[in-house]
């Protein structure tokens, strides 16, 4: 048998202190899906039944069915939602990566304070500064567009974005500007062909907190700026599972499942681009 | 094409001078060193003369053009950094087309260059690979590989070896050697390692503290030091520096006095030295085990057996500074044995109280002019 290095060994009570801590941890993170997943699969009328029963009886996958007929706009709310975080991203990361760069790379007057004032920034949270932007959105005429949701959610995804990738790109060894600065490259050829590529993870991991950031902010805005049911994402068609009687709890978990199933897609492809080690025989160090 | 002048070149950091005034000729074709203690301004000087920190004062000029304000690519220079930097993502292909992709070049051209430079630095095999792949020799040959694609009226190397282990280093120096010899660029190599300094350059600059503290041939340094930094500097192990009261001076040099024991060393003398306390320096190789001009008593405290070589330290007169002999390989010694060491006053040099070397009577024939300047050939 082969033994595990010595700082890797413990004794028998440690291994079970560890899992059981996991264990209570996992259990705080994962019942709330287990119990909507449970919720998802029960009749409806069983769901209030005393006693409680937590396994569904003659549970189905009826309400994944009957969701789209309840709500009918139901998979547009799915795309706009999917639609408005992806160009959300979209612009973010068009408008981070120079500027991250920018911040990793030069001494410019005022470039501290700026930062600081991203931080303070991520403090507010949009809710706090929603009638002014109502106003604003007025003024331009942007109430009950896309844009209404768009452009506040780029604005707010901006700072942070800022932060995370100009921490990633300060890692990527600066002789490697200096080379190409030596051979006759402009900064945006260094930026387009030797800083991108390098920081490809680090964008990836930007891009994937931007896009939950904005599948998940979305709905206060959709709720002030937005007033069309066309252009509803999906949190709020989720609340069309809320009726004047009763709430179709059903349906509204299995409508909330179906509803992070494309982004969770999208994470999964992301993800590859995660690669570790990217650099690896760039300098010597 | 290559030639380099430095003229009054200073360089700030806020109030702190990095370089005092820089004055330097560098001739086209030349293989010039920078050599210096850590901090002492080699590696700003040569990112001064590449562009990437700005100059304080005085110019700088290739081919007589000042190009103080001209970016890197417009001076006709390539640099070759100490941590390689190379392009992780691109094939070693990509890396060395990279300035000739930024300039645009045809592809064919382009395919023909980098495959000459492959060719010339042995990496036709490899052109397909990512440089996580490669060796660290390797690696530096690519980023060699890179400058030369250009070109460049002047190379220049920041510590290009250090990374590498002692074999892959002495390798790394043959090759670079080789390279000079049948690229006849200019180039200038800023190192710590004197062994590198000594084995590849035409001529070694010495700095010192933001000063130049001594331009010469590598021979010449080595046997005219200028001063006791150059001297202490150049050569391995370090030079001895034992104090001596001068007794008076000669046509046949000056008579200096150590603990009692009087012997005139050849240098060329000086008026008004006579009752002054100098330093005599001698280097350790020069010490042999029996009597010479000059004898002491010594009781050696550490002895490194090298199999060429034996090195003895020993404390001598009390003063902190050990005491440093090379001596054959076989030599008969132990620790905390007392022994005679003999020193020729030939070998000697001497400084006055300021560190200023009082010039030797070197034979110069023993050393071969030939060799030591290649413009006096």
């Amino acid at each position: 048998m082969s033994q595990p290095a010595l700082i890797n060994r413990y004794r028998w009570y440690e291994l079970v202190g560890i899992y059981a801590g996991i264990f209570v941890f996992l259990c705080f993170i994962l019942a709330p899906f287990v119990e909507g997943f449970l919720v998802s699969l029960k009749p409806l009328g069983l769901l209030f039944s005393s006693p409680y029963r937590f396994w569904p009886e003659n549970g189905s996958f009826a309400a994944y069915y009957t969701m789209w007929e309840s709500v009918p706009g139901f998979a547009r709310y799915i795309f706009n939602s999917f639609f408005i975080s992806t160009i959300v991203t979209a612009i973010v990361l068009v408008l981070v990566i120079p500027a991250a760069y920018a911040f990793a790379r030069f001494n410019f007057r005022g470039a501290g304070v700026l930062l600081g004032a991203f931080l303070a920034v991520n403090m507010f949270s949009g809710a706090v500064l929603l009638i002014p932007l109502f106003r604003l959105m007025r003024t331009f005429g942007v109430l009950n567009t896309y844009l209404a949701m768009i452009v506040p959610g780029v604005a707010f995804l901006i700072p942070s974005a800022i932060w995370l990738l100009r921490t990633y790109m300060m890692r990527i060894p600066r002789e490697l500007d200096e080379a190409a600065f030596v051979d006759g490259a402009s900064h945006f050829y260094t930026l387009r062909r030797v800083i991108l590529p390098i920081a490809m993870p680090g964008i990836t991991v930007v891009a994937i907190t931007t896009f939950i950031g904005a599948y998940a902010q979305q709905f206060i805005y959709a709720l002030t700026f937005n007033s069309k049911s066309e252009y509803m994402p999906l949190p709020v068609g989720l609340f069309a599972y809320f009726g004047r009687q009763e709430v179709v709890w059903n349906e509204l978990m299995a409508a909330s499942f179906v509803g992070i199933a494309p982004a969770v897609v999208v994470i999964f492809l992301l993800q590859r681009y995660l690669v570790s080690g990217l650099t690896a025989g760039a300098v010597k160090q | 094409m290559g030639q380099l002048n430095l003229n009054r070149v200073q360089k700030f950091y806020g109030t702190f001078e990095v370089l005092k005034g820089i004055d330097l000729e560098v001739r086209n074709g030349e293989f010039v060193v920078f050599v210096g203690p850590s901090g002492c301004g080699k590696s700003t000087l040569l990112r001064m003369i590449a562009g990437l920190d700005e100059t304080s004062s005085g110019d700088i000029l290739i081919e007589n053009k000042r190009v103080n304000d001209l970016p890197p690519v417009k001076r006709g220079i390539a640099m070759v950094f100490q941590s390689y930097a190379l392009y992780p993502h691109m094939s070693v292909f990509e890396n060395i087309a990279f300035p000739l992709r930024v300039e645009k070049m045809a592809e064919e051209k382009l395919k023909a260059k980098v495959e000459h430079a492959a060719r010339i630095l042995h990496l036709d095999q490899r052109l397909q690979q990512k440089p996580g792949m490669l060796s660290g020799g390797q690696r530096q040959r690519v980023a060699i590989g890179r400058a030369i694609v250009r070109e460049p009226k002047i190379f220049l190397f920041d510590e290009p070896l250090s990374n590498l282990d002692a074999a892959l280093r002495a390798d790394m120096r043959i090759e670079l050697a080789k390279l000079h010899r049948q690229l006849k660029a200019t180039m200038i190599y800023v190192t710590h390692d004197q062994v590198e300094a000594m084995t590849m350059a035409d001529r070694i600059v010495v700095l010192n503290a933001g000063e130049i503290a001594q331009t010469g041939a590598p021979l010449e340094l080595y046997h005219k030091p200028a001063n006791t930094f150059v001297a202490g500097f150049i050569g391995n192990p370090k030079m001895n520096f034992l104090p001596v009261i001068c007794k008076g001076v000669s046509d046949a040099g000056v008579e200096v006095d150590y603990k009692g024991q009087t012997v005139i060393v050849p240098v060329a003398p000086q008026a008004g030295l006579a009752g002054r306390t100098l330093t005599l320096g001698v280097r350790p190789e020069h010490i042999v085990l029996g009597t010479g001009d000059l004898t002491l008593k010594v009781t050696p405290s550490v002895i490194e057996r090298l199999g060429a070589h034996t090195v003895a330290y020993a404390a001598v007169g009390g003063e902190g500074e050990n005491f440093c002999a090379m001596l054959p390989g076989t030599a008969a010694i132990r620790p905390e044995e007392t022994v005679t060491a003999g020193i020729k006053v030939a070998d000697c040099h001497l400084f006055d109280e300021a560190g200023i070397a009082l010039e030797r009577r070197v034979e110069l024939t023993a050393i071969d002019m030939g060799v030591l300047d290649p413009a006096a050939a």
